[in-house]
């Protein structure tokens, strides 16, 4: 990771800028939509994965050596919404099919609990309900220093 | 009905909010099907996306508004291989979009 900072570094002209898309530490969430209103929210996953958290590593070390400065942060939240949720999960899976870390079975249990509890709200509200992934993400803004 | 993706554009106008990209070249490293792609390509000088992932690629190319296909190209490459055949001093703005 720290290579591929290096190597987008190199790449920059005068003055290049970075923009870090990153999941913030709340994780995600997933939740039932319906009439506006969000009827059901519960955290999916409890902690950063480990690719985030190399992520995170290799940008404060090339922050620490001088390769970069951050000139800006912000956050934002991010919902991705499906009529079902083997809908929602199949498009979750194919977005995140490069993830090194293989999914912990408590993790995987957790996600199989709360997809059934959805399924049973979507069942029973019907018409308009929607399921949604809801993220909290992060977003820096680096630039590079020659 | 489909996947919506960010339908309150919370992301796009975040990102505006940091980077100017008028006139710039840019990478998106990790550009999916071009979701966020397409959201500021228009004021960009040209776009490069790259993405190892196969087929999200070719659903870039396929739904690419015909108004970008002179200002985005789609690569599918990891970035180091893509890194390795580029030449020094290519772009302003570099975007990891969920992808380091």
């Amino acid at each position: 990771m720290v290579h591929a900072l290096e190597e987008i570094r190199r790449l920059f002209k005068r003055n290049g800028v970075l923009v870090n898309i990153l999941p913030a530490p709340e994780g995600y969430f997933i939740e039932v939509h319906h009439d506006g209103r969000i009827l059901f929210a519960e955290r999916k996953r409890e902690t950063l994965s480990e690719d985030v958290l190399r992520a995170e590593a290799a940008i404060k070390q090339v922050l620490d050596r001088g390769l970069f400065v951050i000139d800006k942060k912000d956050e934002f939240d991010f919902r991705t919404y499906g009529s079902s949720v083997s809908e929602v999960r199949a498009y979750w899976e194919e977005q995140n099919a490069y993830e090194e870390e293989p999914k912990a079975k408590d993790v995987l249990a957790r996600e199989e609990y709360l997809y059934a509890q959805v399924e049973e709200m979507l069942d029973e509200l019907r018409e308009g309900a929607e399921v949604a992934i809801h993220e909290r993400v992060r977003i820096a803004r680096l630039s590079a220093v020659k | 009905m489909t996947i919506r993706s960010d339908p309150e554009e919370n992301e796009i106008r975040t990102l505006l909010d940091l980077v100017d990209f008028s006139g710039k070249h840019v990478l998106e490293i990790g550009c999916g099907d071009g979701r966020l792609t397409w959201r500021y390509a228009e004021a960009a000088a040209h776009v490069t996306g790259i993405e190892p992932f196969e087929e999200a690629i070719r659903r870039a190319n396929a739904n690419q508004p015909d108004t970008l296909r002179d200002k985005v190209a789609f690569h599918h490459s990891a970035f180091e291989d893509f890194a390795a055949a580029r030449e020094s001093e290519t772009f302003d703005v570099a975007i990891l979009s969920w992808s380091l």
